[in-house]
């Protein structure tokens, strides 16, 4: 990083500062009294999908030191965020050697609608992230749900039963052929007649007449075992808790979402118009990875796989042109039945749900997985709306559970409140309303979230 | 009404066969009961002992358990370029417009992830407001048509657009003289690439049109010295003459006509129209007649000339036409002048002469009549065509191109066209698939579909229709227009030579920035003002009458035989373009009710002499007839038509498409019942029905659809043809149907709902002193709303309760909505042999119920003998009124089909609707045994992938597949389903206002049906919105309940039927 070295920081900050406090008198600077929080949301919203809060280059370069570096007017910075090609016009050294450095592989930053006083309250959070401390190393502040999961399987003792089971088998086949011959061999020596070859099952049949008590105690156990197992599988069946197929791209939420901050809806953007929530079509990889090139985790070869798709030649940074595109065939991860309707708008625009309600925390994944309802439970902490659920995720129990729970404030869309008044109307309606309130709050269930033809038609 | 009145919906029922009684016994034909199956001999004979059976169940349960654990892995393909307006899961509509010769309608194209899948009418923009008809929101499929020529074609080989522009070109070059033939041009961009072609090549344009104008076309260059087809306003006329004219469904834009017909047929309105029908054979605008009288076809200039001279005081006659009828028409135009119209569908110039001189005398033009803006397509100019043969015969033709016709198929002398095509050395075919034509010709060029296309079209002055592309091209095809240009030299693309047209100055970096072009493309059409009519034109149309006494004498001297043949267009085949398209051969005719098949529909009395099967069941076979003439005979099945003219015969143009086997579309050829094609004795593949264009004559140069003297035989051997008017009747319940005379309900008009004595509400008899006369009797009658199996249902004010309402007045039964119930939800397409079985899957159907006023009852009351009133009876069913009712899921509130249902999988929402949870269905199928309107259907097989269904179903095929709403299950076997009320769409409907935050305006959401409705006859809306439109009209005092005694208390009303049949009403 290039720095202008004149001193420590903060004795260059205090400078600034100071300085800034004696222009401010005139006209308020950007540098200084904005505000953080509504700069926290701005920066998401506009600048987070390009650029860090820290020092690094994610599309763009990382704004973290932004006062230190920018030697430029304010002026500059104000036209350079609403207006960067006029900025460049300026012919200001510092803003052309930004233009050199970047433009050739990220391209020219899109021009911004924020007003000076939004740039301000930007720099503010900027400069002073509240309650976030740089982090050095991100990769150890974002683990996987997958590195978690490691060495938790059981399936080995199964298999040591299994093998034990058929060499106790031998064992007891053998013992008996054994005590056979035996019986044999000493009947022949006492002169006696050799016993005529009986097949196995009449020795069992014959040993189990003898054993009446024990082999009718074991045989309850075993009827009982293969229902209690056979109705858990069964209730398995359709439940596809943890499925995590193999996607043709290593994509790991974790990197996305954790390290870098992407907001779920940068990249699912339909979520809140349709019902498809929407896996992001390559040119929207792009928009970061026109300048991201290398992978922290697999380098080169996943987010090749990208530009290979879309034709793009990463070491010119151009597109290739008359390049025919391949599209990603990804593994659909969250299959519903043909017969089941479901509306992410529905529920993200309307319901206003947390995408983490269903989906858990994806942060934690590495490529896309159903997460188990505990685990999204758990989230409560993080996620005080979250409304909680036993029934396995994605299993229609786990729906109308769910819309057994959820409430629908009546007066806060013109819909409901139609809705709403038409109840308190008629009569009849007024009935159903006092029923409803029984438990002082109206669900989804209530407003017939319950039926058929709301999810099957 | 069903105390005075008798309703059937076709002889079997009037007179009450066995396989009738059979019907009504049964829900579920063809089926075998227990006993049946066990007492079957054969059963010995097969020898699967039981402990067999239940192993091979074991191991079937086994396997379907097992296969259904297994997790199936699917593949999400997303774009790799997102189109910024496509977001997937949400439809995108784009304006367009249909125009083929025959139908014109401006169009919504409704694409999901850029896949057009339905077609609704441009109502807010379109050409007469945007009203479609059955054939044009079928016209999607053609799109997905796997018979489509899919690259550029030599002879039977494929190849590409560079050599075939060389040789072609090369051909056009050398020859001496070159012509194209195609449909009406109404493209100023078309006309101007045409013309361009016209000069580079010396070429000459033939305008040719299966179905013929040209006689009103020469009648009108007589009248007026203007060779123009008006445009006719049905809402004006509140007198209607119609000669043999199908205005409501096929005759010209029968589609505006019936949305302005609809207009004036409001018993509401200030006036009602009244509508005089001549004709011989049942059409739909002769259901929806209020008098219909029956004549020949060789009487319909006769007939004209009468009224003609009684307007002028005389008193002609038509023989065999009842005095009466003359009287009362005639009367009732002259009461009505300035407000009457009189349409002949005569293609014969004489006939429209003398109509002509009828509407100058009655004031019609600049009242009912616009001449001065006239419709421009209909062009078809026969006399050049039938040169252009002649000149082909004699080899004078080196190259002829072939644009968007097909007249190898139509023309009534398709030999001789043949032969004309063997002596052309070059022949060109724009056509989509290899049809009659295309397959002739040297050179296929296939033309995008209008799905693909840019176009522009000008239907009248004042107004371009645009029509533009919902895809891309599908297949390595190209649009005509840029082909021509191409060969002329002009190397423009045809979207920027359109755009030339109306913007010379236009240049490439125009494409977006062309504000009202861009206003244009979204509405889909461009308005302009009207150029003034030539003063010299205002003359002539006021001028005293024509001098047509040249014309009378030659209709007068029209003899007929002793069998006429009247040719008909049906309302879901048409001409015959889109033979191919099985939603259209399984929409049952709106008159005979018949499916996937062409025949002859004759009067009973006839078929009787002949002695032929006059009933149609599943069990009674059609006879066969033999039909001459021109030298040609066809045999086909006798209809019996109740209103047929005795001693004619009506057979159905359109049919007999790929005759000769050629490629246009599995679905056009008979299949065998397990699914295959039937393979004749020649070896080639049997078309459905027979073409009968060969047949018609030929008068004064231009077709007339009709021959007046053929020969009609009885034919050895039966034929079953799928009619579904016997299916899902009402077991004998006749209180569906309510109607009434317009006098009666004029005079009952203000009262309130229930009160009127054309629409009482129903009452039970019940054992208590009810009206307080000291007498229990039959009078003590309580309201149906008393009485209750079930706790009441919560209707009112909880939430939103769905309902419709069908207006029997404005219904004309043209079937729009069956197709469109079609398309939106996936409804299967069964074919001929399941539809005879009574296995027909559509949601909705329209009931066409036949009604006279006599009945055996009122033969007893009236103390007439047994012979007396049979006779009377037989009287109305040779020309009997008709009503369409369209029927389907009434969602009632106390559902019988919802209390038998052993596993929950219908209930009731409390938004009103009935609703229907396929995956929890076992097929039991108690609820259509239960359901008192028949109108639930059962899925007796894998529609898409049972190999019965191979040769039809649309979604057995990768490519129309495409088709399928993806918003609507595609049902399994072995489930119930019925109408959802487009379930899908009040679901967005009502998502899209809780999006945006707003209450769900009136109107946002429709149905299907009511979407697709020409006449408006169908409002769907919220029943608890006070202001919607749906609530208004259910509380109309025509509204009614369907069987109201019956108290299942339906979210469907209808409204009660007024016919105009009183003389003095006029």
């Amino acid at each position: 990083m290039n720095r202008h070295s004149f001193g420590p920081s903060w004795y260059r900050s205090l400078i600034i500062c100071l300085f800034l406090g004696f222009v401010s008198s005139a006209t308020a600077g950007v540098w200084e009294g904005g505000d953080p929080v509504k700069g926290e949301q701005l920066f998401n919203a506009n600048c987070a999908s390009c650029h860090k809060i820290n020092k690094e280059v994610l599309a763009a370069p990382g704004l973290g030191g932004i006062a230190e570096r920018w030697s430029a007017s304010e002026e500059l910075l104000v036209q350079w965020i609403q207006n960067p090609q006029a900025a460049a016009a300026s012919g200001d050294p510092y803003i052309k050697s930004l233009v050199e450095r970047y433009v050739p592989t990220f391209g020219w930053m899109a021009a911004q609608a924020v007003s000076e006083a939004d740039i301000a309250d930007i720099m503010a959070y900027v400069q002073n992230p509240p309650g976030k401390t740089e982090v050095v190393d991100t990769g150890d502040a974002c683990p996987t749900i997958d590195d978690l999961d490691q060495g938790s399987s059981n399936s080995s003792a199964t298999i040591w039963f299994i093998i034990l089971f058929v060499l106790f088998l031998i064992i007891a086949v053998s013992a008996s052929n054994v005590r056979f011959s035996l019986n044999n061999a000493m009947r022949e020596s006492e002169g006696g007649e050799r016993l005529a070859p009986i097949s196995y099952g009449m020795q069992i049949r014959a040993w189990a007449w003898k054993n009446l008590v024990f082999v009718s105690l074991i045989g309850l156990f075993v009827v009982a075992y293969v229902a209690v197992v056979g109705y858990q599988s069964a209730m398995d069946v359709g439940v596809y808790e943890g499925y995590r197929p193999e996607q043709p791209i290593q994509f790991w939420h974790s990197i996305h979402v954790c390290e870098n901050e992407v907001d779920c809806q940068y990249c699912h953007s339909s979520a809140s118009k349709s019902k498809h929530a929407g896996i992001p079509s390559t040119n929207v990889c792009m928009n970061c990875h026109k300048g991201i090139k290398n992978g922290k985790r697999w380098g080169e070869k996943e987010i090749g796989k990208i530009y290979d798709a879309i034709g793009f030649d990463p070491t010119s940074g151009q597109y290739i042109e008359n390049y025919e595109e391949k599209p990603i065939a990804w593994t659909k991860v969250h299959n519903l039945p043909d017969h089941v309707y479901f509306n992410h708008s529905q529920h993200v625009a309307v319901g206003g749900l947390e995408c983490q309600n269903c989906h858990g925390d994806v942060a934690k994944f590495t490529v896309g997985r159903i997460a188990p309802v505990e685990e999204i439970n758990a989230l409560i902490d993080d996620y005080p709306t979250l409304i909680q659920l036993s029934k396995p995720t994605l299993t229609m129990g786990w729906c109308i559970e769910c819309h057994n729970k959820a409430e629908v404030d009546l007066t806060k869309s013109g819909y409901y409140e139609e809705i709403h008044n038409r109840l308190k109307k008629e009569i009849r309606g007024n009935e159903e309303l006092r029923n409803y309130l029984g438990d002082d709050k109206v669900t989804v269930k209530e407003l017939g979230g319950w039926e058929c033809s709301k999810c099957h038609y | 009404m069903a105390e005075n009145k008798r309703y059937w919906s076709g002889l079997d029922e009037l007179n009450k066969t066995e396989a009738y009684k059979e019907a009504l016994a049964v829900e579920f034909q063809g089926q075998q009961s227990v006993d049946e199956f066990l007492g079957d001999e054969r059963l010995k004979e097969t020898n699967t002992g039981r402990r067999d059976f239940l192993k091979f169940m074991g191991f079937s349960i086994t396997a379907a358990t097992l296969a259904a654990c297994e997790t199936p892995v699917v593949k999400s393909i997303p774009y790799v370029n997102k189109p910024e307006e496509i977001t997937p899961g949400i439809a995108n509509y784009y304006a367009s417009t249909y125009f083929d010769g025959q139908d014109f309608g401006s169009v919504l194209v409704k694409t999901r992830e850029g896949r057009p899948i339905f077609i609704k009418g441009n109502k807010e923009y379109g050409f007469g407001g945007g009203v479609l008809n059955a054939r044009i929101n079928s016209s999607v499929l053609g799109l997905y048509d796997s018979a489509r020529i899919q690259s550029p074609m030599i002879g039977k080989s494929a190849s590409d657009w560079n050599t075939v522009d060389e040789k072609i070109m090369a051909a056009l070059s050398a020859a001496k003289r070159v012509a194209i033939v195609s449909g009406s041009v109404i493209s100023p961009s078309t006309t101007r690439a045409i013309n361009e072609f016209k000069a580079r090549y010396n070429a000459d344009h033939v305008q040719y049109e299966a179905i013929s104008y040209q006689g009103m076309r020469d009648a009108n260059q007589n009248a007026f010295g203007k060779a123009a087809i008006p445009m006719y306003h049905f809402d004006k006329a509140k007198v209607i003459v119609s000669i043999a004219a199908d205005f409501l469904s096929t005759w010209l834009t029968g589609n505006v006509f019936a949305a302005d017909y609809a207009k004036g047929r409001r018993p509401e309105g200030a006036w009602m129209s009244k509508h005089f029908q001549f004709e011989s054979a049942m059409s739909v605008t002769g259901t929806n007649a209020d008098a219909r009288y029956m004549i020949s076809p060789s009487q319909e200039g006769k007939l004209a000339a009468a009224i003609l001279d009684r307007l002028n005081g005389g008193n002609a006659g038509v023989e065999g036409v009842e005095e009466g009828a003359l009287v009362k028409a005639v009367a009732a135009l002259k009461a009505n002048k300035g407000n009457a119209l009189v349409v002949a569908g005569s293609n014969d110039v004489n006939v429209q002469m003398i109509v002509n001189a009828i509407n100058m005398s009655l004031d019609s033009y600049g009242n009912t009549i616009d001449i001065k803006n006239p419709l421009r397509a209909f062009a078809g100019d026969d006399r050049a065509f039938a040169k252009l043969v002649n000149d082909m015969k004699s080899g004078a033709v080196d190259a002829v191109i072939f644009y968007g016709t097909n007249p190898v198929y139509s023309y009534h002398n398709a030999p001789d066209l043949r032969d004309a095509m063997s002596k052309v050395a070059t022949k060109v075919s724009f056509n989509l698939v290899a049809d009659e034509t295309a397959s002739l010709c040297d050179f296929c060029c296939p033309d995008n579909h209008y799905l693909e296309s840019w176009n522009d079209l000008s239907m009248v002055e004042g107004r371009v229709d645009l029509v533009q592309p919902a895809i891309t091209p599908l297949f390595n095809t190209r649009q005509a227009q840029t082909s021509l240009l191409k060969w002329c030299g002009n190397a423009a693309d045809y979207y920027t030579y359109l755009r030339q047209t109306h913007n010379a100055g236009y240049t490439a970096d125009m494409m977006n920035t062309d504000q009202s072009w861009n206003a244009a493309v979204h509405n889909g059409c461009m308005m302009k003002a009207v150029a003034e009519a030539p003063a010299e034109m205002e003359a002539e149309v006021s001028a005293p009458a024509l001098d047509v006494a040249g014309a009378i004498a030659a209709v007068t001297a029209i003899k007929g035989g002793s069998f006429e043949l009247a040719t008909y267009l049906k309302a879901g085949i048409g001409n015959g373009s889109q033979a191919a398209n099985p939603w259209l051969q399984e929409l049952p005719d709106p008159v005979t009710k018949v499916t996937w098949d062409n025949y002859v529909t004759m009067a009973q009395s006839d078929m009787e002499s002949m002695n032929l099967n006059t009933y149609l069941a599943q069990r009674d076979h059609a006879s066969l007839v033999k039909v001459t003439a021109n030298g040609m005979e066809v045999i086909l099945p006798a209809y019996p038509q109740p209103g047929q003219k005795p001693g004619t015969v009506g057979i159905a143009l359109g049919y007999g498409r790929g005759a000769g086997n050629e490629n246009i579309g599995r679905a056009a050829f008979q299949t065998k019942e397990n699914g295959e094609h039937i393979v004749g004795e020649d070896g080639l593949f049997v078309p459905i029905g027979k073409n009968v264009f060969p047949m018609t004559t030929v008068q004064n140069g231009t077709p007339v659809y009709a021959n007046f003297s053929v020969e009609v035989v009885a034919a050895e051997g039966t034929y079953p043809l799928a009619c579904t008017q016997m299916h899902h009747t009402y077991m004998g319940r006749d209180s569906v149907v309510k109607e009434t005379s317009y006098s009666a309900f004029k005079a009952e008009a203000d009262k309130p709902k229930g009160k009127a004595s054309w629409n009482m509400a129903h009452g039970l008899a019940v054992h208590e002193d009810v009206n307080g006369d000291g007498v229990i009797n039959a009078q003590d009658k309580k309201p149906i709303s008393d009485f209750d199996l079930w706790h009441e249902h919560p209707v009112e004010g909880v939430g939103h309760r769905w309902g419709m309402t069908i207006d029997l007045s404005s219904c004309i039964g043209c079937g729009s909505c069956i197709t469109a119930c079609h398309i939106e939800n996936n409804v299967p397409v069964v074919g001929k042999d399941e539809v005879l079985r009574h296995r027909d899957m559509h949601w909705m159907r329209i009931d066409r119920f036949y009604s006279s006023d006599y009945s055996l009852e009122r033969g007893e009351e009236e103390g007439l003998g047994a012979i007396d009133t049979y006779g009377r009876m037989e009287h109305p069913s040779a020309n009997p009124q008709t009503v369409h009712m369209p029927m389907m899921c009434q969602h009632c509130n106390h559902a019988p089909c919802e209390t038998v249902c052993p596993v929950l999988a219908t209930t009731h929402s409390n938004e009103g609707l009935n609703q229907m949870t396929y995956n929890r269905c076992i097929g039991t199928r108690y609820c259509a045994n239960n359901c008192p309107y028949k109108v639930r259907r059962f899925n007796w097989f894998n529609y898409m992938g049972y190999d019965k269904f191979k040769n039809f179903n649309p979604s057995q095929d990768s490519l129309s597949r495409m088709v399928l709403n993806p918003d609507v299950t595609v049902r399994a076997r072995g489930v119930m389903e019925k109408c959802s009320m487009c379930v899908q769409r009040i679901q967005t409907g009502k998502l899209d206002a809780k999006k945006a935050g707003t209450p769900v305006a009136d109107g946002a959401v429709v149905s299907a049906c009511s979407e697709a409705c020409p006449t408006h006859a169908i409002t769907f809306g919220d029943l608890n919105d006070n202001k919607s439109n749906v609530r208004g009209i259910s509380q109309n005092n025509r509204a009614y309940h369907a069987l109201e005694e019956v108290g299942v208390q339906p979210n469907i009303y209808y409204m009660a039927k007024v016919r105009n049949t009183e003389d003095q009403e006029a």
